[in-house]
């Protein structure tokens, strides 16, 4: 079997030598495949697999297939393309390898091959740059926005927005956000704009640094409120560097590692002096966390990444870790809990946030079938590849229990599409993040908030 | 009529489209076929001509009647995690996926049995019933993917199945389409011994070489009233293997009985799923006892006796279902996680008698010192069945080669004592040679005879179970010449 | 003069004292001109090659307890006779396993394994006279297939001499195997119409340390009372070997109790069998009665159950008996049972019926006049169809089974069947229109 040599791999792609197809830098990494033995255990894990019952779409079909190319055996090109970004990159497959190979690692990079190989084209690509490039990386551009409807309405995208009746969503999921917790009426970044370091209630134990996301903290500002409440509540002095940009998770999934790289720099540089870095989005937490990957070719920096990746920290397991306040307020909800793929099977964090839910009073947590399966958001795949992600999603409600009052998850991207399942398949569940829950019970202990 | 949506100029793939229906039932283009090159047996690979999906009996049918008239060799393929090349096209044959034919048709409780479609997996069925307190007893380690019309197929067998039996003891009727196109029922509603030739017992294990599975009638059990599981480690494999011996002489029969020497607890302990099994073990065994709770603790106290006689070093109880839990999946992630220790593995699956363990296991030793290789051991002891993992990296020149030589000196060590050369994996590709060790020249043309009853073209799955002379040899130097 | 032609070729074969004339028909059929009592594999080997070589039939027996089960020929040319080819070829006591020569009887067989403390997990009728290779040849299995299996669980390996002298093994001595196609179960209950089985080999289990019995007799018409019982019992976690229905009329012959009584077997350790009793008792319905026998007791209410098939051509005027096998999904067994009580005042017979809950399988034994009888078998046929279920008849004098088919209507893959045979026997030497469809 033809392999490829370290040394390849740091040679001037023109000169690459062997069988292998894959003629540019950063290489899909040979050592991630050679853990797959083709067993076959990934398979049920997978939620195209699922749907399609397609090898071509499993994950040990895709590495299989990342490996032919490297092999000789096939060109990259729009066939393998296909199979390639068809996978939601939820990592289910990296839980259930019992060799631990990084299947989410390898579409990453091969996708990287690909946009390099093939510029795309098309809605897709529309899509693709009107959200990666003219967007995500621009704070500004996504505040002036104002409102995500006049945002989809000027970037052209309202005609997929429709079809994919996201429109009928945000404002529903607003005012369902609305109905629980105090008004939000401006990003935090923007909130505390002047602000240094947001003191913590009460004594001081420690002081970390915030990152608010890009969309967050257009979207879901009240998300951002709530993570800041809990957080000086229960000691932490919250920092939000002025540099910090978009984390780049959606660029790497598409395949643009080098704007993927540019905002790592810039976050990397933003947060130096951060000891603790608290994330509320388990994409990006995840994204963050993988940065080093991105500089497989680049040792200074991947060092730097890696010592930035050490920082990073999910709110929940944060929380959980360093301990918090256990809220007397009673709440009386029955709720569930939705694993978003990027924390269980990108972070491994499971047990935490359900632990912060069931420690509030009153909460009744009722446990979810296949919970840790994905819901279809996976980023912008609603948008990019909307049909197989309305079949993620029905597959996902199916196990939604019908008696809960919310479903509880730490991603916002999770949220935008459970709230668009719940509306789909007219159910009445309310969709909450992890703290805002935590956030609204110390409201209510403290006298405000009432439902 | 055309199908939208294909572009292909192949009048076969043209037609097999029509007969599914739509440009999504089938693929055809090289770059995804090439998924399908393989199964869970790696080290031979062939690109089939296409892999239809098809939704149901029907179309199966069709699929096959025209593969018939055409003379298009085919084949069934689950999940595609045999481990012996069954599901591979050999012959560039029409795959027919029963990958969309999933679906779990009934549950009849009161008479303990349920009806699934041949794509619905092995775990699911159990999952599906467990609440009811039932269960579906073979568990073969792929459960969690592989599909029971592979289970049929292989006549998979598992880690229970020491006490409860292999496949082809809980099949209790299944729905076939014979290579002409046919669809029969045999064991029509499940009911046993149905009078004629045991066609049912036939089929199953016939490695999807007689007809094409599309509906499996299975026994449903229910759960024992009580389990319990020990591990039991000892500073010595010949210990380890005495005390298997000497459990099933005492009159026990443990629901499960499994073993790993000490290259296997290096490696599920560098995986996914480790335990913390001591480092410097030379063997554990992993025994789970069931049944009314009253009795067990007389059975696991005598176990416990047998394993003391044979110096074991240490013994633990899982304390609760998670813990047991952690264990199995330790065990049944087991081959997979040969990858965390060594890039490439070949398993094999020979059983010998119980009473042979010891002497097996130094010549299994011996033939990996020979070698050059390392050769771990799980397996299911209490059944004599071995899977020794002749651990190699392809991509070192003639690796490949001397993995294979050294597998098949396995199997031949276990023919030379009385047993048999595949015990729940299938012949496949693999060892078709190696029934020249158990099976005379005349023994496998009465099989072949048999094989030409059902499947007289030779179109379905041909090259599979059977020794073709001179085949082996051409293999071994295809896996040479790519390996170098 | 035919029959002295072929005294004489076969006496090439074997010496003349194992050859021996039949003259007299036998009420049963299955017969043959001369009885051929081979004592070794190779002579068995001559035989047949013998009779394919020159156009001759064989019909093969044990002890001939299953005489009367199918065969519409009255004599072929040969009988061959496994009943001088016997013992133990291998008994592993470690591997729990044990090679027998196909001749060997059953009795005899769990009484050496015994000593051991092992036996063959199959309970057989006839146990005293039935063979190893006749029990597997015609797949004979009782009650306690509920918790044991059948032949086609417990075989793991066969030798088999084929119509043409060739031996072929399948399977081998090892309890897994799937190397090539479980060729076992060809074998298992093809009523030897593909070879002749010289060898056997099983896989054994621990004798039970502790066995009871539980006999719950229900008051009369409360079939729906036993049905809700059993599934009670089937969906609780205890662990039966038997959980078998018997008639009334047998249960009055067994345990002098004339109403349906469910016997359900326990064989455990001690404590386990002490607990499913106690739980029985628990769920044990309003106005039944319930018997406990352990140990020999229970041994010995089955030494007599297992005898009670009619085995002897006791045929005369007035009388005749027949046995059925009945398949049908477990819980309709006792639909059978009912519908078999009823023949009693219907056709004037005398009715033994039993069948069990958990596997489907059924034995009804009638005793009565010629015509009743076949108008009995054709009534119970008609209705286990109805239940989705089959009717074998086990046991008929050889003139009424010209009457009723013994194997009932040719299933739709018939074809396979007959190719099987047509492959294996092209000349159809052994035990000819034996077996379903006239193969």
């Amino acid at each position: 079997m033809m392999s490829i040599k370290e040394a390849d791999l740091m040679k001037d792609p023109a000169c690459s030598t062997g069988l292998s197809n894959y003629l540019l830098k950063d290489h899909p990494d040979e050592s991630k495949w050679a853990d797959c033995v083709h067993c076959g255990m990934c398979l049920e894990s997978c939620p195209t697999y699922e749907i399609t019952g397609m090898e071509q779409h499993s994950p040990r079909g895709r590495v299989h297939l990342i490996k032919s190319v490297a092999e000789g055996k096939l060109t990259v090109n729009e066939q393998f393309m296909d199979p390639v970004f068809a996978c939601l990159d939820c990592r289910a497959c990296t839980t259930a390898c019992p060799a631990d190979v990084e299947v989410g690692g390898l579409i990453e990079e091969a996708r990287g091959q690909i946009r390099q190989a093939m510029p795309l084209t098309g809605l897709k690509g529309a899509v693709s740059k009107v959200f990666l490039q003219g967007l995500f990386p621009h704070q500004n551009r996504l505040n002036g926005l104002g409102s995500l409807l006049k945002f989809y309405q000027k970037s052209g995208m309202q005609k997929v927005v429709r079809k994919t009746k996201l429109i009928n969503i945000m404002p529903q999921h607003l005012v369902d956000m609305e109905a629980i917790m105090p008004e939000v009426k401006e990003p935090v970044r923007k909130k505390y704009k002047d602000v240094n370091v947001i003191k913590a209630k009460g004594e001081s134990k420690r002081e970390v640094s915030f990152l608010t996301g890009c969309v967050m903290d257009v979207m879901f500002s009240d998300i951002n409120e709530a993570t800041i409440n809990v957080l000086t509540r229960n000691g932490n002095d919250v920092t939000i560097p002025k540099n910090q940009t978009c984390c780049g998770a959606l660029h790497v999934h598409a395949g643009d590692r080098e704007t993927g790289r540019k905002l790592a720099k810039q976050n990397i540089e933003a947060f130096m002096d951060s000891d603790k870095i608290i994330v509320n989005a388990a994409g990006c937490g995840c994204a963050l966390k993988e940065y080093p990957e991105l500089f497989r070719e680049d040792p200074e920096w991947h060092e730097k990444a890696e010592e930035f990746a050490a920082k990073i920290e999910d709110i929940s397991k944060h929380l959980y870790d360093t301990g918090y306040d256990i809220p007397k307020a009673e709440l009386k909800t029955r709720i569930t809990y939705h694993d978003a793929c990027h924390l269980a099977h990108g972070q491994g964090i499971r047990q935490e946030p359900r632990d912060l839910l069931i420690n509030i009073p009153g909460v009744e947590m009722v446990q979810m079938p296949n919970s840790d399966r994905c819901c279809g958001s996976a980023g912008i795949y609603n948008i990019t590849n909307p049909e197989m992600a309305s079949a993620v999603l029905d597959n996902k409600m199916q196990n939604v229990p019908e008696d809960v009052e919310m479903i509880s998850m730490g991603n916002p991207g999770c949220m935008l599409q459970m709230a668009m399942g719940v509306q789909k398949n007219g159910r009445n569940q309310k969709i909450v993040h992890t703290v805002q829950l935590l956030d609204w019970a110390y409201q209510k202990e403290d006298g405000k908030g009432e439902r | 009529m055309a199908v939208k949506g294909i572009k292909s100029n192949d009048r076969h793939i043209l037609n097999l489209a029509n007969i599914v229906g739509d440009a999504r039932s089938i693929i055809y283009h090289k770059e995804d076929l090439i998924a399908y090159d393989c199964d869970g047996f790696t080290l031979h690979k062939h690109l089939p001509k296409a892999v239809v999906f098809p939704k149901n009996t029907e179309e199966v049918a069709a699929l096959v009647k025209y593969c018939a008239e055409h003379q298009l060799p085919f084949l069934a393929r689950g999940a595609g995690t045999g481990l012996s090349g069954g599901a591979i096209p050999l012959n560039g044959e029409v795959i027919i996926s029963l990958m969309r034919m999933k679906k779990l048709l009934s549950v009849d409780f009161e008479n303990r049995r349920a009806v699934v479609q041949p794509g619905f997996v092995n775990l699911k069925l159990t999952n599906s019933i467990s609440d009811k307190g039932y269960y579906y007893a073979p568990d073969p380690s792929s459960q969690y993917c592989c599909t029971i019309g592979g289970n049929v197929a292989e006549n998979a067998g598992g880690a229970h199945c020491l006490k409860y039996g292999v496949t082809t003891n809980h099949i209790l009727g299944l729905e076939v389409v014979l290579p002409n196109g046919d669809i029969v029922e045999i064991g029509a509603n499940g009911i046993p011994d149905e009078p004629g030739y045991d066609l049912l017992g036939l089929l199953t294990g016939s490695e999807g070489t007689l007809g094409i599975v599309t509906k499996i009638t299975v026994r449903i059990l229910k759960n024992p009233e009580a389990k319990k599981t020990v591990l039991a480690y000892f500073d010595n494999v010949e210990d380890g293997s005495q005390a298997v011996s000497d459990i099933i002489s005492a009159g026990i029969v443990p629901a499960a009985l499994e073993m790993m020497d000490k290259t296997a607890i290096e490696g599920v302990e560098a995986a996914a799923f480790p335990v913390g099994h001591p480092k410097d073990i030379e063997a554990v065994l992993l025994i789970e006892v069931d049944g009314i709770a009253d009795g067990l603790d007389e059975q696991i106290n005598q176990i416990l006796g047998v394993c003391r006689k044979r110096n074991v070093r240490e013994v633990r109880a899982a304390k609760d279902e998670a813990e047991r839990g952690r264990w199995w999946a330790n065990r049944k992630t087991g081959f997979g996680a040969m990858g965390a220790i060594s890039p490439d593995y070949l398993v094999q699956d020979g059983v010998i008698p119980r009473s042979r363990l010891p002497e097996v296991l130094s010549r299994i030793n011996k033939i990996s010192e020979e070698s050059g290789l390392r050769i771990a051991n799980i397996f299911h002891a209490g059944d004599g069945n071995l899977h020794p993992l002749v651990l190699f990296d392809a991509r070192i020149p003639g690796q490949s080669e001397k993995a294979l030589e050294a597998g098949s000196a396995c199997l031949q060590v276990c023919a030379d004592v009385g047993g048999t050369i595949t015990g729940e994996h299938g012949v496949g590709i693999e060892k078709r040679e190696e029934m020249r060790f158990v099976f005379t020249d005349e023994e496998i043309i009465a099989q072949t005879d048999i094989r030409s009853v059902f499947n007289p073209d030779n179109l379905l799955n041909a090259g599979k179970l059977f020794p073709m002379p001179g085949r082996c040899v051409e293999i071994k130097k295809e896996i040479k010449e790519r390996s170098s | 003069m035919i029959t002295a032609e072929l005294f004489a070729e076969l006496n090439s074969i074997l010496p003349s004292e194992r050859i021996i004339e039949e003259k007299n028909n036998h009420p049963l059929g299955n017969s043959g001109l001369v009885k051929v009592i081979p004592k070794t594999e190779e002579e068995i080997a001559a035989i047949l090659q013998f009779a394919n070589e020159h156009g001759k039939k064989v019909f093969v027996e044990g002890s001939g307890t299953k005489r009367g089960f199918g065969g519409l020929i009255e004599s072929a040319d040969i009988l061959l006779s496994l009943s001088n080819y016997t013992g133990i070829v291998e008994h592993v006591v470690g591997d729990m396993t044990l090679t027998v020569k196909a001749g060997t009887k059953f009795k005899e067989l769990q009484e050496y394994l015994a000593q051991y403390n092992q036996k063959i997990s199959l309970d057989p009728f006839c146990p005293t006279s039935a063979t190893m290779g006749g029990i597997v040849a015609s797949n004979d299995s009782g009650p306690k297939r509920l918790g044991y299996g059948s032949s086609r669980d417990v075989v793991i390996g066969l030798r088999i001499v084929y119509p043409d002298g060739k031996v072929i093994r399948s399977g081998g001595r090892v309890v897994k195997n799937v190397a090539g196609y479980d060729m076992n179960k060809l074998f298992i209950g093809s009523m030897g119409t593909l070879g002749v089985i010289s060898e056997v080999t099983v896989k054994l289990r621990p004798l039970p340390k502790y066995e009871s019995l539980i006999l719950l007799s229900f008051p009369e018409g409360q079939m729906d009372e036993i049905r809700r019982f059993a599934t009670k019992l089937l969906d609780s976690t205890m662990e039966p070997v038997t959980l078998e229905l018997l008639s009334p009329t047998l249960s009055e012959k067994l345990m002098g109790r004339n109403c349906n009584t469910v016997a359900i077997g326990l064989e455990d350790v001690e404590t386990s069998v002490r607990y499913q009793e106690k739980f029985i008792q628990s769920i044990q319905p309003d106005h039944t009665e319930l018997k406990i026998l352990a140990g020999q007791d229970a041994q010995a209410f089955w030494n007599q159950f297992y005898s009670l098939t009619p085995i002897s051509p006791t045929d005369s005027s007035t009388s005749t008996q027949t046995s059925l096998k009945i398949g049908v999904i477990n819980m309709d067994v006792t639909t059978v049972i009912k519908e078999s009580h009823l023949l009693s005042d219907t056709h004037n017979l005398k009715v033994e019926a039993h069948g069990g809950l958990g596997h489907g399988l059924c034995q009804i034994n009638l005793k009565g006049a010629k015509e009743d009888i076949v108008s009995a078998i054709q009534q119970i046929r008609e209705s286990v169809t109805k239940l989705g279920g089959y009717t074998v008849v086990k046991h008929l004098p050889f003139a009424l089974r010209q009457e009723i088919d013994t194997w009932g209507q040719k299933p739709t893959h018939f074809f396979l069947l007959d190719g099987i045979k047509s492959k294996v026997d092209p000349k159809r030497v052994l035990n000819p229109k034996r077996f379903v469809g006239g193969i």
